[in-house]
């Protein structure tokens, strides 16, 4: 497959489905609302007094009258035959109401419709040691707790699989029988779920060309996302046969269908609602067995069900990291650019898809940004294991390669003799290109972050100069700005969003979105008030409710504010062109020449000549009629390069380099992360203080990754279900974090603004690695980086 | 929500009153709550009656007694760490309650309950459903020990953070039972043979004061742990400089502390070294752990002054 | 802290009696105030205040985040101090002052650690938000102008999983500095 150029593009490559003019991007914020800091204009966002005073409502909170309450019994084994249930004794107790079993919600699902792998409880046999077998309803959370012990499960053992290697072992016993079938005829290993190789340009030539050809082996390990909310779900039962779901989930859209078609409903019967949600970082995409029973039992009792899981639950849930052992090529000239980079992924995603496949493709395809590669080749395969199943996590498939390709860029600088920085800028894409593997690139801001980032950090003046025990690394990124393509095939807009205007001059958006902490809400009050000239507390947003909100597809894929803002602009500019049009009309001016500003609308530079908020509206209402608009978004129609290029590619992308300072205890192996400067190109500020939050809470993460959380496992049972051994950092261990906003005006997101809730995790762990190496002299390739594997890597050095 | 199992709930308003239901078949002293009531929530102790302590103000008392400081049992560790007399004569004291856990646990939970923490492992301290994947332990609903599958008994690891510093400093416990009452150095209180039986209380006895002589030497408390709050420790250490010598206590490695002595300070962290070979109990490396006494028993003397 | 009990087997039977306190009782009376308001809660003696807010009084805004004590988002006062109502009996407050982050807006308007919570973005899911804003508030109520390792020691109490505690120490800051 031979590669497009990166940088003839051609114009048509280009081609989009909102213009400059729709989006406005680089245009003046009229307004006076995009990028005003809340803290200096003293207001903070819109659904942050909820939050501070306790009043913010979260599933778990809601409580209806019968509500019954339900628990999941787990499997005790890694994989095993279920031979029986027996739920009479349970049943039997006073005070429990029903029990359900895989029987009776055999309907499969998955996020992904090609890897429908899930069942709501295993049907016939359990694939890891924590799923959920039974689920019982009872009136209170303690009976239903005590009838879990009298359900009576028969298992048969089956021999299991943990490792990669075990996995891809063509002897190894089929975690799914389907797969078994298809395996026997191939001769390969029934528990690969997808194998994704793609090649661009000519490899074998790039590293012939290479002054220094590097290959090493990485390893990520898998980790878990820990919202401080457990996954709860609420269902109830509606007079007319409708049911009502309360659930913490980011993807309404996703699992209001999957509940629909698990229970065999018209999804017109359903009714979901996303109250708020305590975190979620990829770990609430997938639908969850709690909105699933929740539901099933809902209908079954005819009364409210609640299921919310434990702390230990949230841990079995999962949907994390992939485990990925990675084998990086790269070649070099003797100036830093690259002229060709080979990469395998494995990953060991456990024992559902999940949105497996699409992790496979995020391995290989995120290879090349942030930079400019003319010969790329990847094989990314994620196979089936018996542990609790991997999803997207903050990230998603970008992390491990982008971990693994920036140490080895370092490594080879280092080699090279050569300014790691440098050969960053000397590498960075450029804006309005086309990468090897078809990715269009638009707005890019890499250079500037890396200079800003470089000079705020000294990093110059302090790499290799700190001392023993001390040191600086850095490393750069691109994450997307949402996915070009649904997860599900249909030819709808990725995301709709209602404006109606109210007689008083409060203004309701209504929209499919789920803000899940990152500031949705906000955003879109941000976008609608500054077309408007109105201020976001003038805006009651309503959210992910299906009955009232038009679809969003979700929060993932770092796709809400490029898509969602886009359909709230486009909603916000119909309601402006009403206004516009009918106060024109009254004040006899150009509508061109109107301003919209401060609850005002006025003549450009005639402040006095106008009218306020509502008698705009009053002639807006008299002019035409009610007053509202709908918006949407689809992302442009960019056209696939080649086959198979329908996972990855993102109508934009953001960019980030950041620099690590830490210093290593010598004698214990203790890392320290003092400083992380991190400079993120996220199009264009809408609100500064949330921007920054999303850097410091990527930044955050990275840390936990990179010093203290593993997802571990001994023979499938996980070492540490619990905040007190799955350790997160406290406010002790994170690092003073310094954001640094950098604006690239994309043409196509709303005012500009692209992702920033997931890109600036990128670089955080090999930023920390490279720093490490600068304090020790070791290259440690697989985190995290606990004291006792940095100990050991010094000895290997003999520094101890 | 973890629904606590069945008990019971009494709060006697004199100590014979407490010793009486103390002795009370099934019954159990709730202090601070902070480990019983988790511990609790994962049916590793079924008591059929809390006895509370909250009646008797007198027991979280704290009073200079002559040459010592008398600390009921039931003070908060938050209120013995701002002892003005803490501060001032037994600072390590004062360190080693600031280590444990978060300082809203050291609000609620006790010196007493401390010194009675229930010992800890990796296989042990977790959930009943899991605790059940794997058949349970010795310790816990099962005959078979993970942390050493021939082992002659369970390896769960002392982990209260001021016992070296109570230890070293010759801290007495004030027991009470209905018999009378007796005084226990603390350096006493514990058996590492087992982690099953490692506090020697007898049934119904009650731990109500801690003695620590206000007058002595300077201790240095040491504690290592991967994050600077919340965690239990990884290691313990306490050390003690007498002449020119040393002593050191280490926990977190057994059933009970270890104490070891040096005739030459110097000597101090290879002796320790040699002599404590921490076990699988906790989900941090064993290896490194190793490493580590060696490291904090020195830094600890490092910063300890010379008497 | 008697011998502890052995786990496993089945435990005896707890008396059924409901007395004052003095005697062993399956289910405890208990008057206490909550936000200022008197509470009298008759409840079996398991029952912890984490549950009796949510359940019985309807305050949820003290959260369930562990149920065992590692994550702080269940902090209320009990008498100033902060604790944690996941691990706190109900039987345990006869005679206390409890107060949740209900408790802390006077006449609607927000307590000062609330109001710069709020500007300083330190709220993004918001649901460690309640516990830091009644942590901080004992913090500034018995040490008007705490230092930053003060700050940093009191929020050691409390997970937050999405801020990287940036904005929570900032905002922290702004109060603790207000009328230096």
């Amino acid at each position: 497959m031979s590669g497009a150029g990166h940088r003839g593009g051609g114009v048509t490559d280009f081609s989009t489905y909102l213009g400059p003019e729709d989006t406005l991007a680089g245009r003046p914020a009229e307004g006076g609302i995009v990028g005003r800091s809340g803290l200096a204009s003293g207001t903070g966002k819109v659904d942050g007094p909820p939050k501070v005073t306790g009043a913010a409502v979260y599933t778990a909170d809601l409580r209806l009258p019968r509500m019954a309450h339900a628990k999941l019994l787990r499997s005790p084994h890694a994989h095993a035959r279920i031979l029986a249930i027996d739920a009479a004794e349970a049943l039997a107790m006073p005070g429990v109401l029903a029990v359900l079993t895989g029987a009776d919600l055999p309907g499969r699902h998955g996020p992904i419709p090609v890897a429908r792998d899930e069942t709501a409880l295993a049907v016939d046999k359990v694939r890891y040691r924590g799923e959920p077998v039974a689920c019982v309803a009872a009136v209170d959370e303690a009976t239903a707790r005590e009838a879990l012990a009298r359900v009576r499960v028969d298992y048969e053992p089956l021999p299991a699989v943990f490792t990669l290697d075990e996995a891809l072992d063509p002897g190894s016993p089929a975690i799914h029988e389907h797969l078994a079938r298809k395996a026997a005829r191939t001769g390969r290993s029934p528990n690969v779920l997808r194998r994704v190789h793609q090649s661009f340009g000519d490899p074998d030539a790039g590293f012939a060309e290479a002054d220094l050809v590097m290959e090493e082996s990485y390893f990520y390990p898998g980790s878990t996302h820990v919202p401080l909310e457990p996954h709860a779900a609420l269902a109830a039962p509606e007079p007319g046969g409708r049911l009502r779901v309360w659930t913490s989930t980011q993807n309404p859209h996703s699992v209001h269908r999957t509940i629909a078609a698990v229970l065999g409903l018209d999804p017109a019967a359903v009714r979901l609602t996303k109250p708020e949600v305590g975190g979620g970082y990829g770990g609430k995409c997938d639908t969850f067995v709690t909105e699933l029973c929740a539901s099933a039992l809902a209908l079954r009792l005819g009364r409210p069900v609640r299921l919310a899981l434990e702390r230990e639950e949230v841990f079995y849930a999962h949907r994390g990291r992939h485990p990925t052992r990675m084998r990086v090529k790269m070649g070099l000239k003797a100036d830093g650019r690259i002229t060709a980079l080979e990469l395998e992924a494995l990953a060991n995603g456990g024992a559902y898809a999940s949105y497996g496949v699409v992790t496979a493709y995020y391995l290989g395809v995120f290879g090349t940004l942030p930079y400019r590669l003319d010969h790329y080749r990847f094989t990314a395969t994620r196979v089936y294991t018996n542990l609790p199943p991997c999803g997207p996590k903050r990230g998603h498939g970008a992390i491990q390669p982008r971990f693994a390709i920036e140490l080895h860029l370092d490594r080879m600088a280092h080699a090279l003799g050569l300014d790691p920085a440098e050969v960053r800028l000397r590498n960075a894409v450029e804006p309005n290109t086309v990468t090897v593997n078809g990715l269009r690139v638009t707005s890019v801001g890499l250079r500037e972050c890396v200079e800003r980032v470089v000079e705020a950090s000294g990093y110059r003046d302090k790499r290799g100069r700190l001392g023993p025990g001390r040191g600086v690394g850095l490393a750069a990124s691109a994450y997307m700005s949402g996915a070009l393509h649904p997860t599900y095939a249909n030819e709808g807009p990725h995301s709709m969003v209602q404006v109606k205007v109210d007689r008083s001059g409060r203004v309701t958006i209504l929209s499919g979105t789920a803000d899940i902490g990152q500031g949705s809400n906000h955003m879109l009050a941000t976008v609608v008030a500054e077309r408007l000239g109105i201020e976001p507390a003038d805006c009651t947003v309503v959210e992910a409710d299906t009955d009232l909100t038009p679809v969003d597809l979700g929060s993932y894929s770092s796709r809400v504010t490029f898509m969602a803002g886009n359909a709230a602009l486009q909603a916000a500019e119909r309601v402006r062109k009403r206004l516009v049009s009918a106060v024109s009309a009254e004040l006899g001016c150009d509508p061109a020449d109107l301003v919209l500003r401060g609850r005002r609308v006025f003549v450009r530079d005639e402040p006095d000549r106008g009218v306020d908020w509502r008698r705009a509206i009053a002639l807006a209402e008299a002019e035409a009629g009610a007053l509202g608009a709908m918006g949407s978004y689809r992302p442009p129609r960019i056209g696939n390069r080649f086959r198979r290029q329908s996972v990855g590619p993102s109508p934009a992308y953001s960019f980030t380099a950041q620099v690590a300072e830490v210093s290593v205890d010598l004698e214990t192996g203790e890392v320290r992360v003092e400083h992380v400067w991190c400079a993120h190109d996220l199009g264009r500020v809408l609100h500064p203080e949330i921007a920054a939050g999303q850097i410091e809470g990527c930044v955050y993460m990275g840390v936990g990754e990179a010093l203290l959380e593993e997802q571990a496992y001994r023979d499938g049972l996980l070492r540490a279900p619990s905040l007190l051994e799955y350790r997160v950092p406290t406010v002790h261990e994170t690092p003073a974090i310094h954001p640094i906003l950098v604006e690239s005006h994309d043409p196509e997101g709303p005012f500009g603004a692209k992702e920033v809730g997931e890109g600036p995790q990128l670089g955080t762990v090999p930023a920390i690695a490279a720093a490490i190496h600068d304090a020790t002299g070791a290259w440690l390739t697989a985190p995290p980086y606990t004291p006792d594997k940095v100990l050991a890597a010094l000895r290997r050095r003999g520094v101890r | 929500m973890l629904p606590l199992p069945r008990f019971a709930w009494q709060a006697p308003d004199t100590l014979h009153g407490l010793l009486d239901a103390a002795a009370r078949p099934g019954a159990r002293i709730l202090a601070g709550g902070t480990d019983l009531l988790p511990s609790m929530k994962h049916r590793l102790h079924r008591p059929s009656l809390l006895v509370s302590a909250r009646r008797l103000p007198e027991l979280a008392a704290i009073y200079e007694d002559g040459d010592d400081l008398c600390i009921g049992a039931f003070a908060t560790l938050r209120a013995v760490r701002r002892h003005p007399v803490v501060r001032a004569e037994l600072p390590a004291l004062a360190d080693a309650c600031a280590t444990v856990a978060t300082p809203t646990i050291q609000a609620m939970g006790t010196l007493g309950g401390n010194l009675c923490l229930d010992t800890r492992c990796a296989f042990y301290n977790q959930p009943e459903g899991w605790r059940q994947a794997l058949g349970g332990c010795l310790k816990a609903d099962g005959d078979v020990c993970h942390v050493a599958r021939k082992g002659a008994g369970c390896y769960a690891a002392h982990s209260a953070d001021t016992v070296p510093v109570l230890w070293l400093l010759g801290a007495r416990a004030r027991i009470a039972g209905r018999r009378g009452t007796r005084e226990v150095p603390v350096s006493e209180l514990y058996d590492g043979a087992d982690g099953r039986r490692w506090l020697r209380l007898e049934p119904g006895e009650v731990l109500t004061h801690v003695l620590v002589p206000r007058r002595g030497a300077p201790v240095v408390h040491h504690k290592v742990r991967l994050r600077a709050s919340i965690d239990y420790a990884a290691l313990l250490v306490a050390v003690r400089r007498e002449g020119s010598g040393a002593r050191a206590v280490i926990s977190a490695v057994g059933p009970a502390p270890v104490e070891v002595r040096a005739a030459r300070a110097e000597e101090l962290p290879d002796l320790a070294h040699a002599r404590v070979k921490p076990l699988g109990t906790h989900v941090v490396s064993t290896a490194w752990r190793r490493h580590m006494v060696r490291v904090a028993v020195r830094r600890a003397l490092d910063a300890c002054p010379v008497p | 802290m008697s011998d502890p009990t052995r786990p496993g087997g089945s435990p005896p039977e707890p008396p059924r009696s409901r007395g004052p306190g003095r005697g062993p009782a399956s289910e405890v009376v208990a008057s206490f105030l909550v936000n200022g308001e008197a509470v009298r809660a008759l409840v079996p003696a398991t029952r912890t205040l984490l549950e009796f807010l949510r359940d019985e009084l309807g305050l949820t805004g003290t959260k369930h985040g562990c149920d065992l004590g590692d994550c702080g988002a269940c902090t209320v006062l009990v008498d100033g101090v902060p604790r944690l109502a996941c691990l706190t009996l109900v039987a345990e407050l006869e005679g206390a002052a409890v107060t949740t982050v209900e408790g802390l807006a006077a006449d609607g308007r927000l307590s000062p650690i609330q109001d710069a919570l709020d500007r300083h973005g330190a709220a993004q899911c918001g649901y460690c938000t309640p516990g830091i804003a009644v942590n901080l508030t004992a913090l500034l109520a018995e040490e008007p102008h705490p230092d930053d390792a003060a700050i940093r020691e009191v929020l050691g109490s409390n997970i937050c999983r999405c801020t990287g505690y940036t904005r929570i120490l900032d905002a922290a800051r702004e109060v603790a500095g207000g009328g230096q």
